[in-house]
């Protein structure tokens, strides 16, 4: 479905744009966590709201998840999930220097920083190419420990389409592995072609 | 003479935005790339004085790309382009030999600065 919506040149705009705010996202975090962040190339589909949980799954794989969500708006609105390895949440309290187990509050504190981080630097980065203003509700915790497939209740997602767009972070030294991924409905999706159609046409 | 410059990025859009911040007083003939894999084999074929080189790419990416040169005492002048801006990003590759970190988007002008730094003769 992605080539009927995007050009393959807006497909490749849309993954460079997004490469740039990754960029400035992972070496915010790395500032944040004092550890080289590895990235990879960001992944963008158009899917069916019904096979995002497979999609997600496929990412992070079959073990548990904890899931930060933040919803943005303004010139485009959607929202961004961080999905944590339950096991990569505890790794991140180490990283952060917590020599002893966290508290729930204190856990919860830091993987809502964190997710704050990465979602403002990526689609801050992204919004700031293509001339959007974007702003963003407190990112809130979705889900510990659940199953993947169940983090989105995509039975309530009333667009025919979603863009889906994957990041991810992991570092060199450390199993500590983070996804961040980006939801549009199909509405928002247009507006986002026609930004990227504007600065093609810009270049 | 005209130089030879290879621009390696896996996305189009990249690589037109950082041709067109080439100067355009530099008498260049361009070449492309879209991997890592793709930049090594241009490269064996000579010629090549300048390589535009980003980090992020599938199939073989820009810190493999660097090691690869620098094994194998292949010798010409590279510049990384990257959306990776992470302080250590850039101490890295100058390790692995590149003269120079230009960050993504591309700015004209300081990517003039950096070339001529080089000499560069634009």
């Amino acid at each position: 479905m992605t080539a009927t919506l995007f050009s393959e040149d807006q497909r490749d705009a849309l993954q460079e744009l997004t490469n740039i705010g990754m960029g400035q996202a992972g070496a915010s975090v790395a500032a944040v966590l004092g550890e080289f962040v590895q990235l990879s190339v960001p992944r963008i589909l158009v899917l069916k709201p019904t096979l995002i949980p497979a999609a997600l799954e496929r990412i992070v794989g079959p073990e548990p998840v904890t899931a930060v969500r933040q919803g943005f708006h303004g010139d485009l609105r959607g929202e961004a999930v961080v999905v944590y390895g339950a096991a990569h949440c505890r790794e991140l309290a180490d990283l952060m220097g917590y020599d002893d187990a966290l508290d729930e509050a204190t856990e919860r504190e830091l993987l809502l920083d964190v997710s704050n981080v990465l979602v403002g630097a990526c689609l801050g980065g992204l919004a700031e190419q293509i001339d959007a203003e974007m702003g963003f509700s407190a990112p809130s915790l979705m889900a510990t420990g659940a199953e993947v497939g169940s983090l989105l209740d995509v039975e309530r997602m009333d667009s025919p389409c979603a863009l889906f767009v994957e990041v991810n972070f992991s570092l060199e030294k450390r199993s500590f592995a983070c996804h961040l991924v980006m939801l549009l409905p199909e509405d928002q999706i247009l507006v986002l072609r026609d930004a990227i159609d504007r600065f093609l046409a810009s270049l | 003479m005209a130089s030879t410059v290879l621009v390696v990025d896996d996305s189009a859009m990249a690589r037109k935005m950082l041709i067109r911040s080439l100067p355009a007083s530099w008498d260049v003939e361009v070449r492309q790339a879209t991997n890592g894999v793709e930049a090594l084999a241009a490269y064996r074929q000579g010629d090549v004085d300048v390589m535009f080189l980003d980090l992020t790419m599938p199939e073989m990416d820009g810190f493999q790309v660097l090691e690869t040169l620098r094994a194998e005492g292949l010798n010409c002048l590279v510049v990384v382009v990257s959306a990776d801006i992470q302080p250590e990003a850039q101490e890295r590759v100058k390790r692995l030999g590149a003269i120079a970190f230009v960050k993504k988007p591309v700015d004209a002008e300081k990517l003039g600065v950096v070339l001529k730094e080089y000499g560069v003769s634009l």
